[in-house]
């Protein structure tokens, strides 16, 4: 069992600094088996704009986590604080969620699907289509407004769903793995894209993923879990100068970055 | 609905399609002609034709009450049948206790109910609009819950997240997600129903298509009796259009031919 070494694992956080904190956090199941800890006492914080990254092997709540933040499941014990206040459902406003390409609803048009969040809150139509426009030029999609998904091929979906992210204009964007269902190309070209998007609209993010390269690559912090039960071990700031590029991934730093995560995770099990 | 080789067919099968058509009128016509089957069995089609527009008035009549009572009949199966289904397939409680119990009614032969449709409203037209609606039910509300359970989770989480309300989720995600099955049961309801109208017809009432073909049999008209069983297709034919319609209107966002 790898020792906690960050501080901030355990000691007490004021929510005030923070956009997002998760404190102490529990998801507890029964199972035949007895009581199965999917995610046991996690607290942590998230800063204003930053992009924090959630890393762990398969099993260790990172997902249920980021379903907790969403207000889509609700935690066994511990609060999640957004803005100064526990959350007990979705609040859209303050916080959205990037799924994977699977999310987005095949009988509507890309430009539709972008809409969708802001038609949910009764925003007059020509106005969503106007930002929904603006949103996809921004992801490089001008001219499939009224493409639908199935016209589309996996790296245009995940470059919509990212713009119906940004489109809902959370001050909080969650994401689920976003990219695991790309290929090694398109996820680099995308990953690129999302920092690009992101440097210019700086919202908080909070990354889940199960690539070490593209934890390590995108975001400002990578905190690292452990599975069963579900743990942070270890909180680790990637002081890589931004904006990164693919020549930041061969530099020294980035390697020793990963290397540690993976001797993290690898450590645990 | 492929073609199973890569080579062009002799013929297209929509020429085929109606080549057969042709046939079974030829068919229809020379079969009584030659004396191969006596002509109070089967009447030949143009004697048929005939029959029907020296008594046009009377056909016409019984094409517009059997019209009518088949689109009010259509309207409740549909209508209610889907709004039952999506409460069936997406409310937990309705789906454990309720579902089960519509399942089985749906293989009973609802038409031993019939007798007492008529004495509760007579034999008038509500009893075939009741009749022909009960029939097309089923079938509906059925394939909509069943579409309607097997929507995507990730669909309805993803709206969530994004703030909607349960009547949204359940007009906005789940009835369009269910848009396949939903045509399927327009197409099999829509069938039950017409079924639903015309026998009721032609076991107790005082006007329509189903009512003048038993009347006409009764008296061995049987040129009038075929003419109504033409009318019948005629109006299942207007049917299936109205259904094809529906399925171009609402089906651009999946890919043909897959």
């Amino acid at each position: 069992m790898a020792e906690v070494t960050d501080s901030m694992a355990h000691a007490p956080i004021s929510s005030e600094k923070f956009d997002l904190s998760v404190e102490q956090v529990s998801l507890h199941f029964e199972t035949p088996n007895g009581v199965l800890k999917a995610v046991d006492e996690v607290s942590f914080g998230v800063e204003t704009g930053r992009f924090v990254g959630l890393v762990g092997p398969s099993g260790c709540g990172k997902s249920s986590l980021l379903l907790m933040m969403a207000g889509l499941q609700k935690a066994t014990f511990g609060d999640i604080i957004v803005e100064g206040e526990p959350l007990t459902g979705p609040r859209p406003q303050d916080v959205g969620v990037i799924f994977q390409e699977s999310s987005l609803l095949p009988w509507k048009t890309a430009s539709e699907n972008v809409e969708f969040p802001l038609a949910l809150r009764g925003v007059d139509k020509a106005e969503r289509k106007q930002l929904a426009t603006d949103m996809l030029k921004l992801v490089g999609l001008s001219g499939f407004e009224d493409r639908h998904p199935f016209e589309l091929s996996g790296g245009m979906k995940q470059r919509v769903s990212i713009a119906r992210g940004f489109c809902q204009d959370p001050r909080i964007l969650l994401m689920d793995e976003p990219f695991a269902a790309l290929d090694e190309q398109t996820r680099m070209t995308l990953g690129d894209e999302l920092l690009r998007i992101w440097e210019g609209h700086r919202k908080t993010v909070v990354f889940v993923t199960h690539s070490l390269t593209e934890a390590v690559y995108l975001c400002d912090d990578v905190i690292v879990m452990s599975a069963q039960p579900g743990r942070i071990l270890e909180r680790i700031e990637i002081d890589l100068p931004r904006p990164r590029t693919y020549e930041t991934m061969a530099t020294a730093d980035f390697g020793r970055l990963r290397d540690r995560i993976w001797r993290l995770i690898r450590g645990s099990e | 609905m492929g073609r199973d080789s890569c080579e062009a067919p002799f013929i297209s099968p929509a020429t085929l399609r109606w080549l057969f058509l042709a046939v079974i009128v030829v068919v229809w016509e020379l079969v009584p002609r030659l004396g191969l089957v006596p002509s109070v069995m089967l009447a030949p089609a143009s004697e048929a034709m005939i029959a029907g527009f020296q008594d046009f008035g009377t056909f016409a009549r019984a094409l517009g009450i059997t019209f009518g009572q088949l689109a009010s009949a259509l309207i409740f199966a549909y209508g209610i049948g889907a709004l039952a289904g999506l409460l069936l397939g997406s409310v937990y409680f309705l789906r454990e206790t309720l579902l089960p119990i519509v399942s089985s009614i749906y293989a009973v032969p609802l038409v031993i109910v019939y007798p007492l449709l008529t004495a509760w409203v007579g034999i008038g037209p509500e009893s075939k609009v009741i009749f022909g609606a009960l029939y097309g039910f089923f079938p509906m509300a059925l394939s909509v819950a069943a579409g309607v359970q097997t929507v995507d989770r990730q669909y309805i989480l993803a709206a969530r997240s994004m703030g909607a309300r349960t009547s949204q989720i359940l007009f906005q995600i789940m009835l369009p997600a269910s848009v396949p099955s939903i045509l399927s049961g327009l197409r099999i309801g829509g069938a039950m129903t017409a079924i639903g109208v015309v026998v009721a017809e032609m076991m107790a009432a005082t006007g329509g298509i189903g009512f003048l073909i038993t009347q006409n049999r009764t008296m061995f008209n049987t040129a009038e009796v075929y003419f109504g069983i033409f009318l019948v297709l005629i109006l299942t034919g207007l049917l299936d259009m109205f259904i094809r319609l529906m399925e171009r209107c609402f089906t651009n966002w999946y890919p043909k031919e897959t």
